[in-house]
């Protein structure tokens, strides 16, 4: 009796593990995802191509910009699928030049970033523009708790370079007395936010940018604020003093220059070493590109219908697309479709 | 006595009973709402794939429910909460800019005075607190005036934990069927991570100090009113048989027996708790409440190691101050009822 119940425990032992697969993988790669959803979305993609068409093991590592580009930087990831090249050209421009990384080309053709209002109060008070919230009483309707003296313009979180360029945009374009550039402590606590805001018909200015889900929620109607038109001598001008900023504290500003945000293209990156020994991933992640509006599309679908379910996010989109097939060989791309 | 056994067992019974009907009923409404059932039943027989993988069509829609009636719920009743956030947030802040705008020397010497006063005129115990206190400007300059944000907050959040956590520690200490009910919700609120209720506090509130003093209290208050409730049914029985026959009402045994036995358990609650709402700190700073919270994130974000760890280094000075200072109010209280022999 004690045999085979001692049998029948090592066969159910063994059939357990035979259930499981071993994998022995000859590449391995380490992405990095930020904190933010278009990020999220794009490293979800091409993670699902790596791992299933390419049969490497895939290891997703999160954080926020500086610590991920620093582990990139010093080679302890491989690759990231999203990068937001004109906030960061100081750090990542010299790792550029000398090889220790690689750009991968354009990920997304364009993107958008710019403060905005909700559509209900710009139309009430007829607010467009940046200079519209200098208008006499405007900054009222934004009143920031903490400070009653200011409105309130919900900014970047602090580990974003967004944080310190619109704290010198909001310097130069005299709304520094009129109001605060309020760190919201992180990228969910802003969503939650704006979404409060929405929730209970309150007036909101705040920073935003697209491609993301939130923007593509029908219940948030946000009026774009038109700024100065971006001119590239002013932008360097003031991503001087931005840096200066970041470097020494908010006493370093001094008067140069703002414009809008450029609607520029997502990149990726690389880095050499992988680069060098994966030319095959390289290439796909080389091809690699969407269009905005199929972002805010899975971006949509990511929050309202998979339920916060990023991999059933990416396995849609594989289905219901065809352009990535011409982003890998044809032995991959019948493989990852098998899966689906 | 028969009867009883009876009924015990019968009530045994239905709960077993219960568990079952809830199983059944979880299966149906999973099965029946789910998006992905399988073709026919006997495709489970043939593809064993959903025993590998929990089955998509095993899945009851908690999310949608609750999304549903949340948002009904913000339509319905948002506008009074914001009301009310708008109302604490501004007096929260003007308390906090009195103490702020105060010459720090002022306010080190009001520490010291208030230390003097509630230790018992203890000299050892008002010079530590003193100089951590003194310690924190000198951490970074700074830091002075998020220290002082920290512990208005904190201080708010430990006043409503031991507004509202001793009395139900007390109460739970009566009645074991209070305490059945309560104590799941005490487990609960300690393990169910803060970004669950902030979220939902940061739409009904808004962003700042109001959801993280609900956090800090939420985070808080379960292991000082455990610590009340045990220190309570420690005492001993003789003793309460005691008062009891020397004729003390139950409001007389609680105020003159019990509590001022339980003290020991109560004060390690209260020193518990002030433990529990500093570390909420930094989870506060993430849904933009300023302070020495704040700091740490920076540090964090910016990869500046020796600014994050300056920061907790101040945090943890705060607790010390905090922390003395309740322990030798306590210790004051205690000597009063329970006199220690001065060795000579």
């Amino acid at each position: 009796m004690k045999f085979i119940k001692k049998s029948f425990l090592v066969l159910s032992l063994l059939f357990a593990f035979s259930l499981s697969s071993f994998s022995a993988n000859a590449c391995t790669v380490k992405v990095g995802d930020f904190d933010w959803d278009s990020a999220n979305i794009h490293t979800a993609i091409g993670s699902y191509i790596m791992e299933h068409g390419y049969g490497c093991d895939v290891e997703v590592t999160k954080g926020s910009t500086n610590p991920i580009l620093a582990a990139l930087i010093d080679n302890q990831l491989d690759i990231i699928f999203e990068h937001w090249t004109d906030n960061n050209v100081a750090l990542i421009d010299p790792e550029l030049a000398s090889g220790n990384l690689v750009d991968l080309g354009i990920n997304t053709p364009a993107s958008e970033q710019a403060f905005f209002v909700d559509r209900a109060t710009s139309e009430a008070y007829g607010i467009t523009s940046v200079d519209d919230l200098k208008k006499p009483g405007v900054w009222e309707l934004f009143k920031d708790p903490e400070d009653p003296s200011k409105g309130r313009i919900t900014s970047c979180i602090s580990g974003w370079t967004c944080y310190t360029i619109n704290l010198v945009k909001i310097m130069e374009y005299g709304l520094g007395d009129l109001y605060t550039n309020f760190d919201p402590g992180s990228g969910g606590a802003l969503d939650a936010a704006i979404a409060g805001a929405f929730a209970k018909n309150q007036p909101i200015v705040t920073y935003y940018w697209t491609p993301t889900s939130l923007m593509g929620k029908p219940e948030i109607d946000m009026v774009r604020l038109t700024e100065p038109a971006y001119d590239k001598a002013c932008w360097d001008a003031m991503m001087v003093v931005v840096n200066k900023i970041k470097a020494d504290g908010p006493d370093a500003y001094e008067p140069s220059c703002a414009n809008e945000y450029k609607d520029m293209a997502l990149t990726k990156l690389a880095t050499g070493k992988f680069a060098a020994d994966n030319a095959d991933i390289i290439a796909f992640a080389d091809a690699y590109t969407i269009t905005t509006s199929v972002v805010n599309n899975m971006l949509a679908y990511y929050v309202d219908e998979s339920g916060g379910d990023m991999e059933a996010t990416a396995m849609h989109y594989l289905e219901n697309h065809s352009e990535w097939e011409a982003w890998v060989p044809a032995d991959v791309a019948a493989k990852v479709k098998s899966t689906l | 006595m028969v009867k009883k056994t009876l009924m015990k067992k019968i009530s045994k019974n239905i709960i077993y009973l219960f568990y079952l009907v809830l199983f059944g009923i979880l299966i149906i409404v999973s099965y029946n709402s789910s998006k992905r059932k399988p073709d026919s039943v006997s495709e489970l027989y043939t593809d064993f794939s959903w025993l590998i993988n929990w089955p998509k069509w095993l899945d009851t829609p908690f999310m949608h429910w609750i999304n549903t009636g949340w948002r009904g719920f913000i339509a319905d009743y948002g506008l009074i909460f914001d009301a009310i956030g708008y109302g604490l947030l501004r007096g929260y802040t003007e308390l906090k800019n009195v103490i702020v705008q105060a010459p720090w020397p002022i306010v080190i010497l009001g520490v010291i005075g208030i230390t003097y006063v509630i230790s018992g005129r203890k000299l050892g115990t008002t010079i530590f607190v003193g100089f951590c206190t003194f310690f924190i400007g000198f951490l970074n300059p700074r830091f002075w005036d998020k220290a002082i944000e920290t512990t208005t907050m904190v201080v708010i959040g430990i006043l409503i934990c031991v507004v509202i956590g001793i009395p139900i520690g007390i109460a739970m200490s009566r009645s074991e069927r209070v305490r059945n009910i309560i104590l799941p919700i005490l487990d609960t609120m300690q393990v169910i991570p803060a970004f669950c209720y902030l979220i939902p506090g940061i739409i009904l509130f808004g962003l700042g100090a109001i959801p993280a003093i609900i956090s800090i209290f939420i985070y808080a208050c379960p292991p000082l009113i455990r610590l009340t409730d045990l220190g309570i049914r420690l005492v001993d029985k003789e003793i309460i048989e005691a008062a009891e026959s020397f004729g003390a009402s139950k409001k007389q045994k609680l105020w003159g027996v019990q509590i001022p036995l339980a003290l020991p358990n109560i004060m390690q609650g209260i020193n518990q708790c002030t433990m529990m709402a500093l570390a909420m700190v930094v989870i506060a700073s993430m849904i933009g409440t300023r302070g020495l919270g704040d700091e740490v994130l920076l540090g964090l974000q910016q990869l500046n190691v020796g600014a994050a760890l300056e920061a907790g280094l101040a945090i943890v000075l705060l607790a010390i101050v905090l922390d003395r200072m309740t322990q030798a109010y306590g210790e004051k209280i205690q000597e009063r009822t329970q006199p220690q022999k001065k060795k000579n």
